[in-house]
């Protein structure tokens, strides 16, 4: 046999080789269940809301499937890593659909992810649900796009007013630069400035940054009311107020969600205590919301970002009701239908739907601030809510 | 020519690039990259094989590209994204649609190109800031011309994110359209695949020609020692930089490619990671040489790909477990197989 045939012979075995291995891991498939994607952060700047929403949904399936599943039919989720970009996100996206045929995908959880996924699955007739992207833009993504989670340009509008009705007028911004974060320091410098704020500074810093004394510094000595923060990772958010106590600021901190969350509390230690955060919240006296996150906490011995793990939640027991209608997985558009026509109770709140451009109607922000250090526990998770966030 | 090749000869056994022996691991390791490759296309059918197929013809046009001047001419470089980022922000500059635009946040003025218009221009830029850059970093060498490289590709990067006026920064810019022959629209997957696997073919077929030609071995030449080559007349700087401007051409042609296949870039696809991961990708298949580059470009990307298939982890762990595993695998490839799969030198 020659060199040449000797290869051929080689890889034609190795290829062949691979069927039995791709046999075992095909899995039985005979009990049939609804299969639906999952595309979260789960590496990247994104990675811990990112697999608080894999866990939350994993904990609701589990529910769902123990209960007898929908309609006697368990539900299996496929989870893929979109890591917070566009390019893996189509990636993702592409073995989820041409792989495993899935036609309902709940994610993403990065803004920037689901825009550069959302115009396949608008071609290719697929739902995409995402319980935590927030950009504005995704309201415009198309008729299969739908979340719950509240779109950043409400966010700013809130975030303005709040700082408005605080008695801020000079106002300094430091903002990691990515869709999420410079849309909220975007619509929240709009809303500021549209009630007569002056924006002193504006400083950006990019994900893997850990040092920002230079940026903190030039924006303190330009004299500012208040520092506005707008973080993608907890790790950027945390530091930040940390490093600006430590400089220090005693002024009024202010901030979306991002550094309020347990691992940003963690770093920031005592530095965060007065904090102020408008953000979307899971109200005390929602039952459901409450017993999710316990069962949450029981399950994987922590909690963050309390709001978003529970909208990650109730995306996959909103899918669950529809499928119970559509009883095919494979029906997205039914499942569009559906989507368009609920109106959910659920652990982020109670009796919302979604409107004419997939954006959820009916959730709305509130104000928290961070509690002293002594005071902060795992049933509070670091704050107290103020209020309802102000409207003008 | 038996003076220049009598040189290559004697520094061959001797310079710092040491000539690698041949081994039968090279025959081993093409067959199982190409079983493994088949083998992973009959498993998980034809929608998802073009997918990773286009991933591949991208990675291979950039791994391909940059062996010309990491591997041939021996500049170590981890600058390259950057060229990939210019050619894919021209061609989203240039070609996205610019109703769609008007819509969105922050949106930029776009000439609304198409692609074929834009092309040239992507390529022509990539080439022009090279040529510019090129002749700053031609004053360096060794471990300087990696660190003033490393400072391109964060400039780049920074570039990317904070012009927001022209690149829409974070927000990133949507609606790149696909090629168009009049009103042939290449939307369709397995087409726009055979596309960009031409594209592959005429960057494989220059730098065939390249490096066979009497140009390629002066480049060798300067790998081996600048100075001795010098010595025989030639114009190392001018070597130098018309490789390093011919990688970047090719670079940014990759780049109008991305742009077009994703629909939508941000900053985060120009990372100085993705960097690299694309010098591992060229040490990985092999330094000088175009079909290890191509290898390298297919393993690497059936290693990443395919650990999404990993059975047996938690859901929310498979993300983590394949950073880990595609590391380790490539911490156990350069103790073992320094010079990569097919390679003949090692750096």
């Amino acid at each position: 046999m020659s060199r040449y045939s000797w290869n051929i012979f080689l890889t034609t075995a190795v290829a062949l080789l691979m069927i039995p291995l791709a046999i075992a891991c095909g899995g039985d498939d005979s009990d049939e269940p609804f299969r639906i994607g999952v595309m979260e952060s789960a590496t990247g700047p994104g990675e811990t809301y990112g697999t608080v929403a894999i866990q939350a949904k994993q904990m609701a399936v589990e529910e769902i499937n123990a209960a007898g599943g929908i309609n006697g039919r368990m539900i299996e989720l496929i989870v893929e890593d979109s890591k917070c970009s566009a390019q893996d996100a189509i990636t993702a996206y592409n073995k989820l659909t041409d792989v495993d045929g899935v036609k309902i995908i709940l994610g993403t959880s990065c803004s920037g992810a689901m825009l550069g996924a959302a115009p396949l699955a608008e071609k290719d007739g697929v739902v995409m649900f995402s319980g935590l992207a927030t950009n504005p833009d995704i309201a415009e993504a198309g008729d299969y796009i739908f979340r719950t989670s509240l779109n950043d340009a409400q966010l700013g509008v809130d975030t303005g007013n709040l700082l408005w009705a605080d008695g801020i007028r000079k106002l300094a911004t430091i903002s990691e630069s990515t869709d999420y974060a410079e849309g909220v320091r975007r619509t929240t410098v709009e809303q500021f400035e549209k009630r007569g704020g002056e924006i002193v500074g504006e400083e950006r810093y990019a994900s893997d940054a850990t040092d920002f004394r230079t940026s903190l510094t030039k924006l303190l000595n330009a004299n500012p009311d208040a520092l506005h923060v707008a973080a993608q990772s907890e790790f950027t958010g945390g530091t930040i107020v940390k490093q600006v106590r430590e400089l220090g600021y005693d002024g009024p901190i202010y901030s979306e969600i991002v550094p309020i969350g347990t691992t940003a509390l963690e770093i920031a230690g005592d530095a965060a205590t007065g904090l102020k955060a408008v953000i979307t919240d899971i109200d005390p006296a929602n039952e459901k919301g409450q017993e999710v996150l316990g069962n949450f906490r029981e399950k994987y011995g922590y909690v963050t970002l309390p709001w978003y793990l529970g909208s990650a939640y109730d995306d996959v027991y909103i899918t669950a009701e529809c499928l119970k209608e559509t009883n095919d997985d494979q029906d997205a558009d039914g499942l569009r239908d559906c989507l368009y026509e609920i109106t959910w109770s659920g652990a982020i709140g109670d009796n919302y739907s979604f409107d004419e451009r997939g954006e959820v109607v009916g959730l709305t922000n509130v104000v928290v601030e961070v509690l002293p250090l002594s005071e902060r526990n795992e049933d509070n998770n670091g704050y107290q809510v103020l209020g309802p966030a102000p409207s003008g | 020519m038996s003076h220049l090749a009598q040189a290559i000869r004697e520094l061959g056994d001797s310079g710092p690039l040491r000539r690698m022996p041949r081994a039968n691991l090279e025959r081993i390791a093409t067959v199982l990259v190409l079983g493994w490759a088949v083998g992973f296309m009959l498993w998980q059918g034809a929608g998802f094989t073009i997918t990773l197929t286009t991933i591949f013809a991208i990675w291979a046009i950039l791994a391909v590209s940059l062996n010309l001047v990491v591997g041939f001419t021996g500049l170590l470089s981890v600058g390259h994204i950057g060229f990939f980022g210019i050619g894919a922000y021209t061609m989203a500059i240039l070609a996205s649609d610019a109703s769609y635009d008007r819509l969105r946040t922050e949106s930029i003025p776009t000439p609304d190109w198409p692609f074929f218009a834009a092309l040239p221009v992507c390529i022509a830029i990539a080439g022009l800031v090279a040529l510019g850059v090129g002749v700053v970093f031609n004053r360096f060498r060794d471990d300087i011309f990696v660190l003033v490289s490393f400072g391109f590709a964060i400039i780049a990067f920074s570039f990317f994110l904070n012009l927001r006026e022209l690149t829409r920064g974070a927000f990133g810019i949507h609606e790149i359209p696909r090629p168009a022959f009049g009103s042939w629209v290449l939307d369709g997957e397995i087409e726009f695949l055979i596309f960009a696997l031409i594209c592959l073919a005429l960057v494989v077929l220059i730098c065939w020609l390249i490096v066979t030609s009497s140009f390629g071995r002066v480049l060798t030449a300067i790998r081996e020692d600048e100075e001795a080559i010098a010595v025989f007349g030639y114009r190392v700087t001018h070597f130098k930089l018309a490789v390093w401007v011919l990688s970047a051409m090719m670079a940014g042609l990759a780049g109008a490619l991305l742009a077009s296949w994703t629909s939508f870039i941000d900053p985060n696809s120009f990372i100085l990671l993705e960097s690299m991961l694309l010098i591992a990708i060229v040490i990985l298949g092999g330094l000088a040489t175009i079909w290890g580059s191509l290898l390298g470009a297919m393993a690497f990307v059936l290693l990443e790909e395919g650990m999404r298939f990993l059975p047996f982890l938690p859901p929310e762990f498979v993300g983590q477990a394949r950073q880990v595993v595609l590391g380790v695998l490539l911490v156990l490839l350069m103790l073992f197989r320094p010079q990569g799969l097919v390679g003949r030198y090692k750096l």
